[in-house]
């Protein structure tokens, strides 16, 4: 419809429009990035707070100044720490009770999420229901009647109490992971290996279980932190200071020497880092927790046939 | 294969949990055989005014830190969902405080908010803004736990990504095409697709505040100054390992419950009102 002569102008005005409007969305993205690094810096201020004060030597008077290091850095506070706390023993024995509550709720979580995505539809939904109401069930509700239980049984301050929800596997969520895990397994597969005469637990530890493996990564990692960072139930459940984990050490090392700040941040640090390793080894291979939740979401959902993604499923529907 | 599960849930939940509800009706120390003794824990408690500062001081903790954190978590999953270069790592930084222990972090807030050495209060000062003692002070001690608490976000956040990434993005399109500025689609289209999981965040972060309010206030402040920050998880730790009321203690339990359930129920009335569970 229109002239050439016109055409060429508005071409021109055209492109320099869409000059204006890369510049603002470079603008746009710098603004974003100052916004997210600043977010994140809040987040992260406190554990650099935490390492430097983990190295400020001991018996200098502390910081009145927002200083870095006025009296030098000491590293040795790393080494004089496992002098004055049992934390060698300490750190053996959470890293037993972890690695034992870790590697039973793998069985049992898997073994439960296996036998939940075999089940006939009604039960199966049953047993999600039940899962879930598990989960809003607070370990704060159970303190106190589990203290009874474990003591009339006389298993008190053994680390089998500490490990003992590895049984039903530590938390819902953890056998809900397994179940929608297993439940995407084509069970055209268990079928014939029961027709090859394959037993249930053939099938499982065979079929099930190396086809879950990033599942099992995950499941291992979270269960592992859970029983590292427990704190309530180990100081609750053992009594003689030899059997303490890291969590109840830390309370201890508080409770010897208010003052003495460096060292027991220098504890802290000891403790917290196999958590964040692991964290960063389960985000490394899940690309992003979001992915996680994402996945959650969409398998929590009452109808128990979805398999596409949530997005494209509204999608289609709009 | 369930066996494991299904006994488990049994011995160390179901039985426990109706094991707390009976112990409520009886008169209990651990060394002597229970008594029933009807109601009398109930009245024995509620006689005490300490309960009924416990139980306030509770209200007013599980009722800032919960909005607060939900909005937090809002707040940054809108900052952070888009995924743009170096959106993982500021995800992951938000997050990382979510996963330390207990213990620890409270030990962190503790160093931090130390009323002379702390970073905070040498950051304020060189600031020039006032420095309140904050654990220490009986006027500040309740506000700088529910600070704590509220800080957690990173298990929101990553829920509201998740949940803001379901929005089609061909909404926004057609929002922008007629005109709409960022404000406007924030408030028409976000909004209300992400109050459902809002609101399921909010039941969840109001029981978690309560029941997980445990290891901060034996960390940090042993209940004190006074009462100030003694909430229902401790008092009633204190009740049934400290004194041995264990008949009590469970009585509280039940009264926790029953406020937790309370208020957990008000936000669902909610969520149903807003026909948020049909989008669900």
């Amino acid at each position: 419809m229109r002239s050439r002569g016109l055409a060429l102008p508005a071409a021109s005005s055209q492109r320099l429009a869409s000059v204006g409007w890369r510049r603002r969305l470079a603008i746009g993205a710098l603004v974003w990035q100052g916004a997210a690094i600043v977010a994140a810096a809040i987040f992260l201020a406190p554990l650099i707070w935490l390492i430097v004060a983990s190295l400020q030597p001991v018996g200098q008077p502390p910081l009145r100044m927002l200083n870095w290091f006025p009296n030098g850095i000491a590293w040795s506070n790393y080494v004089e720490v496992f002098r004055i706390a049992p934390l060698t023993t300490q750190l053996g024995n959470s890293l037993l009770v972890s690695a034992v509550g870790a590697g039973v709720t793998v069985v049992t979580a898997s073994w439960a999420g296996f036998a939940m995505a075999q089940m006939p539809p009604v039960i199966r939904r049953w047993l999600v229901g039940l899962a879930l109401l598990l989960m809003l069930v607070p370990s704060s509700a159970v303190w106190l009647p589990r203290y009874i239980l474990f003591a009339a049984i006389g298993l008190l301050d053994t680390y089998v109490v500490l490990v003992a929800p590895a049984l039903l596997g530590t938390k819902s969520l953890l056998v809900l992971m397994y179940y929608w895990t297993f439940r995407r397994i084509s069970s055209e597969m268990f079928e014939s290996a029961a027709l090859d005469g394959a037993s249930v637990g053939r099938s499982w530890w065979s079929i099930a279980l190396p086809l879950a493996a990033p599942t099992t990564l995950a499941v291992a990692i979270l269960a592992f932190s859970h029983y590292w960072s427990d704190f309530v139930d180990p100081l609750l459940l053992l009594k003689s200071a030899q059997r303490f984990t890291v969590a109840v050490g830390l309370r201890m090392l508080q409770q010897m020497d208010v003052t003495n700040w460096s060292l027991l941040m220098a504890a802290v640090v000891i403790m917290i880092a196999p958590v964040i390793a692991l964290y960063l080894i389960l985000q490394s291979s899940l690309r992003g927790g979001a992915n996680l939740v994402q996945r959650i979401m969409r398998l929590d959902s009452k109808d128990d046939k979805i398999t596409t993604e949530p997005a494209s499923a509204f999608e289609s529907e709009s | 294969m369930l066996t494991p599960f299904l006994s488990g849930a049994i011995v160390l939940i179901a039985l426990p949990a109706l094991m707390t509800f009976a112990l409520a009706f009886m008169r209990y120390d651990a060394l002597t055989p229970p008594v029933w003794n009807g109601v009398e824990n109930f009245t024995a408690i509620f006689q005490r005014d300490v309960f009924w500062i416990v139980v306030r001081n509770t209200l007013i903790f599980a009722l800032s830190a919960a909005p607060l954190q939900a909005l937090g978590a809002l707040g940054l999953a809108l900052l952070l969902h888009p995924q743009r270069r170096g959106a993982p790592i500021y995800r992951s930084t938000v997050y990382l405080s979510s996963v330390l222990p207990d213990v620890a972090y409270a030990l962190i807030w503790l160093w931090l908010l130390n009323p002379l050495y702390g970073p905070v209060n040498l950051a304020l000062a060189w600031a020039g803004l006032p420095t309140p003692a904050w654990l220490v002070d009986p006027r500040t001690a309740l506000g700088a736990l529910v600070l704590v608490a509220a800080v957690r976000v990173g298990e929101g956040m990553l829920l509201l990504i998740a949940a803001r990434r379901t929005v089609p993005s061909s909404l926004f399109d057609a929002a922008t095409i007629d005109g709409a500025g960022a404000w406007q689609s924030f408030r028409t289209i976000t909004l209300p697709l992400l109050t459902p999981w809002l609101l399921l965040l909010l039941i969840r972060d109001l029981a978690m505040a309560v029941h997980s309010s445990f290891t901060p206030v034996y960390i940090m402040t042993g209940g004190g100054p006074g009462y100030a920050t003694t909430l229902l998880p401790f008092l009633i730790y204190e009740a049934a390992f400290t004194h041995l009321r264990i008949g009590q203690a469970s009585a509280m339990m039940t009264v926790m419950f029953a406020i937790v359930g309370l208020l957990v129920w008000m936000v669902s009335v909610l969520m149903r009102r807003w026909g948020v569970f049909d989008a669900l």
